[in-house]
Parts: structure tokens; sequence; C-alpha cells
């Protein structure tokens, strides 16, 4: 499925990094499960953090519909900049990603 | 994020049960059974009753029309035996890593690999710059056709290689029902195979066919969408017929 803020996050270093450990395909599933669902959530919490109650409640109607068109619109509407604030966001997380990698690779 | 499902192209056509008593069951498992009573034990290529029979039922399964030809042309069987592909370059200088949305497709679709040469109609789109969303629906749910064993094919080569490409499909597993609309993206596989169409890592997975030998038998016609309406990606039944 793709997300709303797909075009925005660069996920081919971190499977480039994947792809160089010996993980079974159950290992795979499972680790790759969880790094989606972690920058999916970063990314909604980022964006939830600066919006009103009244526009988060519309934004998760526009993402339970997967309507990406009126979820950007409503964005930009209520965020500045916040095609710049989901990239920074996902970079950050993906850096930190990077470094567990690093650091299992090691043990 | 674990089945293929983008945005503005292929949202799968929901189940609308006419009872409530059927809501939330697996309408494409009904269509299954049918199906295996229909189709004979054989896979072999189908006689015009049965063709007509089949249609019949998918077409009203569907909601949409599907057929055996268009414009006079028709594939040389439409019941084998599908086997799994590779991906596909999609433009000069893409890789395997960049076909994964995120990393669950990565990790389900990333062992399948991406075949050395390209498609039988070359690159999906001529630069990565010029690169579609259309385009990459295309790769991620393509099939190869033996276009060269379709009835006419060494008389019209130039007609049906324009014919054949991107030319969407319906394919359908008859045991469990599972089905998907893809689009013609190569030729083959060669008839010393065994194997009578192949679909990409996503197609076989939508069929239930990702695990194990990554072959099975499927039934595979052509869709009559014009107006180029039917989404791809995954397909369910619809109850009101």
């Amino acid at each position: 499925m793709k997300q709303f803020y797909a075009h925005l996050i660069e996920i081919e270093s971190i499977v480039v990094e994947l792809d160089k450990m010996n993980l079974s395909d159950a290992q795979k599933l499972h680790l790759t499960s969880l790094i989606d669902s972690s920058l999916h959530h970063t990314i909604l919490d980022a964006v939830l953090s600066q919006l009103e109650d009244s526009d988060k409640k519309v934004f998760l109607n526009h993402l339970r519909e997967d309507d990406h068109g009126k979820i950007w619109q409503l964005l930009n509407e209520k965020i500045d900049n916040i095609e710049d604030k989901i990239k920074k966001t996902a970079d950050n997380l993906i850096k930190e990603m990077h470094k567990d990698m690093k650091k299992a690779k090691e043990k | 994020m674990t089945v293929p499902n983008p945005i503005a192209l292929p949202i799968p056509q929901t189940i609308h049960a006419k009872d409530d008593i059927l809501v939330g069951f697996d309408e494409n498992a009904v269509l299954a059974k049918k199906l295996q009573e229909d189709l004979p034990e054989e896979v072999r290529p189908l006689n015009s009753a049965e063709e007509a029979n089949l249609l019949k039922t998918l077409s009203s399964n569907f909601g949409f029309e599907v057929t055996t030809v268009i414009e006079g042309i028709k594939l040389n069987r439409n019941f084998g035996i599908i086997g799994g592909e590779q991906h596909l370059y999609r433009y000069p200088r893409d890789n395997l890593y960049a076909h994964a949305e995120n990393t669950v497709d990565w990790a389900k679709y990333g062992s399948a690999g991406i075949a050395p040469g390209l498609g039988a109609w070359g690159y999906f789109s001529p630069s990565k710059q010029e690169f579609t969303d259309i385009d990459k629906m295309r790769e991620k749910y393509y099939l190869a056709i033996q276009t060269f064993l379709a009835p006419g094919f060494a008389e019209n080569v130039a007609k049906y290689r324009d014919f054949f490409k991107y030319r969407k499909m319906l394919v359908i597993n008859p045991k469990t029902g599972q089905a998907v609309v893809a689009v013609v993206g190569d030729a083959g596989p060669a008839e010393w195979t065994g194997k009578h169409l192949g679909g990409s890592p996503e197609v076989m997975d939508i069929l239930g066919l990702a695990g194990g030998p990554r072959k099975g038998p499927v039934l595979y016609f052509f869709i009559d969408d014009p107006d180029d309406k039917i989404p791809l990606g995954p397909v369910k039944v619809r109850s009101e017929s």
C-alpha cells in the first residue's frame, strides 16, 4: 500500500543494508514490518502534533479513506512546509535505523 | 503495508453483498467452487462451450467484460500453468531495491530478483524522470504471455506486437478464486518450460502462488476495457451478479 508520504522518504538505503544482513525470510518480513510501522507512526506523530484537534479528526478521516489528494490539500493548508517537516522526520529516523543496523551487525 | 494497493490507481473492487449474512464472506471462495465444478481436471486448452460458460461466469462475478477475442486476436489458450517471473527493469539504470514501495515490499518480493534482459517491449519508461505511476503499476502487475503462439502471430507480427503491449487481462487461480488484473508486459515463457504464462512477483503473491514451486493452474482472459477504467491489482467478486 502506497502511503501519502511515499514520495518524500528514501528507503532504498535501508533496503540495501538489510540485504547485506543474513536474515531468514521470516526474519526479513518481521523486521521490515517493524521498520515500516515505525516510519509510519513517527510520520503520523509529526503531522498530528502540528494540527489542531478538529483538523486531526479530518486528517484521520482522509487517512482512513486513503485519499491522498485530500490529505495533502489539508496539510498544505494547515502546516507550513509540511513536506520538509515529514522529510526531515523520516530522514532522522532512517539515520537512527542505520545506526541500529550497524550495531546489530557488529554483535 | 503488506498488500500492494497503491493509491489513485488500483483500488480493489470491494465485495458488495446483497444480504447481511454474506457480509465479510469471501465470495472469491464461492467463485472458486464454481470454477472447480466447471473446469476440466486436466490443464488443457478449453473448448468453445467451456470458454463461453466461463466468460459469462467471470464477467458477471467481477462486473466487467472478459473475453477471449479482441480485434479478432485470441491467445493459444486461456487455461494454463503460470510460473513466477522476476522483476523487470523499468527505466535505464533502474535497480531491484528501487522497486520496493516500503521495506516489507522488499522482504516479500525482493528475493525474486530482476531479469537481466528487458521485457519484450523494452523499458516501461525511457528515463527515471519520465517514469510515472502508470509505468510503475504496469511492471508491478505484469504478465509474460506466449504472444508468439497466438494464432496469426507469424503473419502479423507488428500488429500483434502493438495489440499485446500492456493489454489488460484478468488472471484467476481457480482453486482459490484469488484474482488479479494485470497487463501483458513481456513475451514468454518458452514452450519447453511446460509453463504457459508468467507472472510478476506481485501477481504470483496475489494469486496465492508465490510460495513453494511458484507455479500453478490459472485462467486468463482479456478484459474489454477501451476506456482504461479497470484498475490494475487484486480484484474481488461482486455479489450482485
